[in-house]
């Protein structure tokens, strides 16, 4: 009884904490400037995800390490530093580009600018975080984050043609503008597959004390819960597609983000997006804050817990307070939450293979897994996409900066 | 095969380096337009805040503004430039009126410059389609 | 047992499990005439950094001297009192009293203390 409650829990906090701003603004700006012809993008990040989010579970439940104890053990302390260092600036940028929505959401519903509200929101993410528990955070989040739903209704409003839908789940090339496909493409797929997700999720794992007999309750809530939230990803763009394309509308900024659902929801479009990208996001910045302070927790052996005191596990508070109240100086500046949004998705995807890597490695090594090792399947698709993600980063990346 | 590979990129950079071209900047515009007139038609229908939606007139104002500037300097020739010049200088003070109906709530000025707007819209749409067509 | 595999990096937990840092570096006797013997466990500091690269090892010597905790030694603890090696390393020590602790009790009395909220470290 008590893993059936836990089982419908985790679908439910996967569904719900699934959207944030990357995947919400990549997916709309897909749909607003190639229509449906970017979807197998989000379907083959969301296959990887959920082979990457099985794994993490996997190997918590079956070794007892997170990610990050393992890396530390396995490959030693120079490496372990090396992927640190790279991950904790990616996820210190989707931070702040977390944060930057949640105060772009509170300016388009009051008219107050959004860098007047990066301190009082990243204050608030802090308390949270300093006064809450796992749980608390977890599900509290996750459930507000249901409201995120709202965009699958407004696709289904706008009556999508579902023959095209499904043809443009088949990989394309369009006729001119490949340079910004080709980015927003890696966006989408940094926006997927994020490395903090694992994190938090091996994690979360450890600190429900996860052992083998949860291997198939983390296999189901893998599967559908991130099968769900690609398609709440996937709603995103047909919305997109079909409100914003046709009236030639980009998304460039947020106030224009903000239009997605007033054509098919008119009287609720406008607050649900609002309220949609204010409890996303930050369920989103709350996850990332506490994986970065996994992160390092775990790495040097201190002691982590979101359950325990402050005072119990200094360092891991001090990380995590450091970094939510840095994360605020951007915004406080005036630097655009979309922009840092575009490049921390493609980022992500560019140092995919510093993330993925060595945890493929791992996840391949009886010493830790035993007979629970990966098959060939997982370790393929993995690899593959990993592998697109990087090859189409280095190529657009360039070409996108250099473009401004 | 080195030489290649940096012939290559170098073609890439090259591409890369180049402004906006025209057609680009005129999508731009079409989008700001277009920003416009959804926020405009969502405010008629009581559906959007005041506040949110002078502040999105006002950044299309600029915007329009801002991409106005760079795109005359890049306009292909043959384009008809004097009646976009006029479409865009007319939308834009439109957009600029629009955004200060707002505060007054004045519902049915705002609808006709609503409309006024969607015409130029029109126009400016099949100009796009003229500069696409003597860019390539 | 193979030292690097099962012992370096390994996490290590007190009397009470708690989290005591990472093994960051091993001392081995090596004898004239008898077999290489590993004598002492090393904690944190300059051993862990020292493995990227030896001049990052000064650079935290020299940092700590100018801020956080005051303790000369590293923290060094003797291979007897290791008591099981598995996931953890398991070692018969208090880890307040082993100095591995030194900076986690620093930040708590300075810093995180001091915010509302906090709480103590005293508190068990």
């Amino acid at each position: 009884m008590k893993k059936i409650l836990q089982l419908t829990l985790g679908i439910v906090t996967s569904v719900g904490g699934f959207l944030e701003i990357g995947s919400v603004t990549t997916a709309a700006q897909a749909g607003a400037r190639f229509g449906y012809q970017l979807l197998w993008v989000i379907l083959l990040g969301t296959v990887c995800l959920i082979f990457l989010i099985e794994m993490a579970g996997r190997l918590a439940a079956v070794s007892k390490h997170t990610i990050v104890d393992a890396m530390r053990e396995r490959f030693g302390f120079p490496f372990f530093f090396f992927v640190l260092i790279g991950m904790v600036i990616v996820a210190f940028l989707v931070l702040v580009a977390e944060l930057g929505g949640i105060a772009f959401a509170l300016q388009i519903l009051t008219g107050i600018r959004f860098p007047w509200w990066a301190l009082p929101v990243s204050l608030l993410v802090w308390l949270l975080m300093w006064k809450g528990t796992f749980s608390l955070i977890e599900n509290g989040a996750s459930l507000l984050g249901l409201v995120t739903i709202s965009f699958v209704v407004a696709a289904f409003k706008l009556g999508p043609d579902w023959s095209s839908v499904g043809a443009s789940l088949v990989p394309t090339l369009p006729d001119s503008d490949k340079a910004n496909y080709g980015f927003i493409a890696v966006s989408i797929l940094g926006a997927s597959i994020s490395p903090y997700l694992m994190y938090f999720y091996s994690s979360g794992a450890i600190e429900d004390k996860w052992d083998r007999s949860y291997i198939p309750m983390n296999r189901i809530i893998a599967g559908s819960g991130m099968t769900f939230g690609g398609f709440l990803s996937m709603a995103v763009l047909v919305a997109a597609a079909l409100a914003l394309r046709p009236k030639g509308l980009q998304v460039d900024t947020f106030p224009q983000a903000a239009l997605l659902m007033t054509t098919a929801l008119p009287r609720w479009g406008f607050y649900l997006f609002a309220l949609s990208m204010l409890f996303a996001c930050f369920g989103a910045a709350l996850e990332i804050s506490l994986a970065i302070a996994y992160f390092f927790a775990q790495g040097f052996g201190w002691n982590w817990s979101e359950d325990l005191q402050p005072s119990q596990d200094a360092r891991f508070a001090f990380v995590y307070t450091i970094i939510i109240l840095l994360a605020a100086v951007p915004l406080m500046l005036r630097v655009d939450p979309i922009k840092v949004t575009m490049v921390s998705m493609a980022l992500t995807s560019a140092t995919l293979p510093l993330a993925i890597v060595p945890f493929l490695f791992l996840m391949n090594d009886p010493l830790y897994l035993g007979k629970h090792r990966n098959g060939w399947i997982s370790n393929t698709v993995v690899a593959i996409v990993i592998l697109l993600s990087f090859v189409l980063a280095v190529i657009s990346i360039p070409l996108q900066i250099i473009g401004g | 095969m080195r030489v290649k590979r940096l012939a290559v990129l170098s073609f890439l950079f090259t591409l890369a380096c180049k402004p906006p071209t025209a057609s680009e900047q005129m999508d731009s515009i079409i989008s700001w337009l277009g920003t416009a007139g959804m926020a405009g038609r969502a405010w008629l229908n009581h559906t959007t805040p005041d506040k949110y939606t002078r502040q999105t007139l006002e950044l299309s104002h600029d915007s329009l503004l801002e991409i106005g500037n760079g795109l005359f300097k890049s306009l292909p020739p043959g384009v008809d430039s004097a009646s976009l010049d006029s479409a865009l200088t007319r939308s834009r003070e439109h957009v600029a009126l629009m955004a200060k109906l707002v505060d007054q709530k004045d519902a049915p000025d705002f609808r006709t410059l609503l409309d006024s707007l969607q015409a130029d819209e029109t126009l400016v749409k099949q100009l796009a389609d003229s500069v696409e067509a003597k860019e390539q | 047992m193979h030292l690097i595999r099962d012992v370096l990096d390994k996490q290590l937990v007190d009397r009470q499990d708690c989290n005591m840092g990472r093994a960051s570096g091993l001392i081995v006797h090596l004898g004239e005439s008898t077999q290489p013997r590993l004598t002492h466990v090393v904690i944190g500091g300059p051993a862990l950094w020292m493995r990227i690269h030896p001049s990052l090892g000064k650079l935290s010597t020299k940092l700590a001297r100018l801020w956080g905790p005051k303790r000369k030694e590293p923290v060094k603890i003797p291979w007897s009192r290791v008591k099981t090696v598995g996931k953890d390393l398991k070692l018969d020590v208090d880890a307040k009293e082993s100095g591995a602790l030194d900076w986690e009790l620093w930040i708590a009395r300075h810093i995180i203390e001091r915010i509302p909220g906090g709480g103590s470290e005293e508190e068990e």
